[in-house]
């Protein structure tokens, strides 16, 4: 990852959504991305030009084109009709992002575009969060990446969101092996990152 | 094993290339039903092997143009929806009610602070015989502001009525219970005619007034009675002790309505009456 001093920025070509730029670079809010939290942090997953990337909950593109900076490929998916409209906008201009209309939860929707990834991404509003992330690692080579934004209020505001946490690790180890759990304190509140890394 | 991909098909017999014309394989694409039990993610070389692209770099290009013409068939049919229009309509109307109140409570100050003598006090003065007043009363900005917020509340009046014809025409069945203005809110509230429809009564009862429902779930508050239905007359003019009743009732019965909207979308006298009645005699007390 690039950083110019603390700052964490991208290489390319600038306003995407209004950030601004450092030296040619574009600055990479934590307190806007979950994803540049994590790595402000000091957590995360190197992002190499190698990188194929599938991005579940691309939004309006704003973190995807971050990411479409570091990496080779971003498959980007999103559900909903009005993000969409921005996110393609976004694709447009980076030629490296593959913007696909469907539901996370249906991975059969998009599956006949798919390649396997190195890096599953996923930062999704549901309250089946674990059980999509599960769904969607058909997609991620052996030895590949999974870095979940654990959502916790989504899953179940009454619920404390350590035992949310807990319950969404004890999901994953399954098949995945965890490396790295953290709060986003304080850019994102009640927001943990998981990153766990497929078993061979 | 079979695989179906976006640009073709493999098996153990080879490849067969589906063409490289965007519009072509996205139709293709769209019709395309993947079982996840036998599936393998693409290897990329594979379409090059097909003779549908010669490099990665046409590989990731073709790909985004299938997968982008998809995308924009898709937003078209979500936006088509009747519903999609009146729920900005409704938003924009909410909007204007709030824009309104504020500047007619600041053009009020304001006006007050050049007539050191007025006051509203015991004048039983509505924000709308304020601003005349100020209107009058004022010169330069003011007064200017005052026309502005005058001019403002005239085509809020005439969203209103818009918005309660396109409810009528888009949801009859939630109108004819609730009016249109109410029913189009809920729509508003629930984020579509879709997901309205498949929301339970007890759902749509409490649809507003979610702060008091969170804080009874979380810490025992008494549970909300209501919330948007409350501004229709048949629930804030019942009588306190069967209004809970009415809004139960009134909200089952929404809740059908809506059910009725969505899928057949035209009202249905048989269930209307039926409804109204059993709506009425709820707000009977015992």
């Amino acid at each position: 990852m690039i950083r110019l001093g603390n700052m964490l920025v991208s290489p390319g070509e600038g306003g995407v959504y209004g950030e601004r730029t450092l030296d040619g670079y574009r600055v990479w809010d934590p307190y806007r991305s979950k994803l540049a939290a994590l790595y402000t942090l000091g957590g995360g997953v190197e992002l190499t030009p190698e990188m194929r990337v599938l991005y579940l909950g691309a939004a309006n593109g704003t973190t995807v084109s971050h990411v479409a900076d570091y990496v080779e490929t971003v498959y980007a998916v999103e559900f909903a009709p009005r993000p969409m409209q921005d996110l393609l906008e976004v694709a447009r201009r980076r030629k490296n992002i593959v913007s696909i209309m469907a539901d996370a939860n249906r991975p059969d929707e998009y599956a006949p575009f798919m390649e396997a990834v190195d890096l599953l991404y996923q930062d999704v509003a549901q309250p089946n969060q674990v059980e999509i992330a599960m769904k969607n690692i058909v997609f991620l080579k052996p030895g590949g990446h999974l870095i979940l934004m654990l959502k916790t209020r989504s899953v179940d505001v009454r619920q404390d969101p350590a035992e949310v946490l807990a319950g969404a690790r004890a999901g994953l180890e399954q098949r995945l092996n965890i490396a790295d759990v953290r709060w986003l304190e304080p850019y994102h509140h009640d927001h943990a990152a998981i990153v766990c890394t497929l078993r061979e | 094993m079979l695989q179906r991909y976006w640009f073709g098909e493999i098996d153990e017999g080879g490849c067969r290339g589906a063409g490289t014309d965007p519009a072509a394989l996205a139709e293709r694409a769209a019709a395309l039903r993947t079982g996840m039990e036998s599936y393998v993610p693409i290897d990329w070389e594979a379409a090059r092997d097909c003779g549908v692209v010669r490099t990665r770099e046409e590989y990731v290009d073709l790909l985004r143009s299938v997968c982008t013409v998809l995308a924009r068939q898709k937003i078209a049919r979500a936006y088509q929806g009747r519903d999609v229009e009146l729920l900005q309509m409704v938003r924009m109307l909410d909007e204007l009610d709030n824009v309104i109140n504020l500047l007619s409570e600041r053009a009020a100050e304001w006006y007050q602070v050049t007539n050191p003598s007025f006051s509203r006090k015991y004048r039983s003065l509505p924000a709308k015989k304020m601003l005349g007043i100020v209107r009058k009363g004022a010169r330069g900005g003011l007064s200017d502001v005052a026309d502005e917020i005058e001019r403002l509340a005239g085509t809020r009046t005439r969203l209103m009525r818009e918005v309660s014809a396109r409810a009528d025409e888009v949801m009859p069945n939630t109108s004819a219970l609730i009016g249109g203005l109410v029913a189009a809110r809920l729509l508003s509230r629930a984020g579509g005619l879709a997901t309205l429809a498949r929301m339970p009564g007890s759902t749509i009862q409490v649809l507003g007034s979610e702060r008091a429902l969170f804080s009874h779930l979380r810490g025992g508050t008494p549970p909300p009675k209501h919330g948007i239905i409350f501004q229709h007359r048949r629930v804030h003019n019942a009588p306190k002790d069967v209004r809970g009743r009415v809004a139960r009732v009134l909200s089952a019965k929404l809740a059908i309505a809506a059910r009725l909207d969505y899928y057949r979308g035209e009202a249905v006298p048989e269930f209307l009456e039926g409804a109204q009645a059993r709506i009425d005699e709820a707000g009977v007390e015992a």
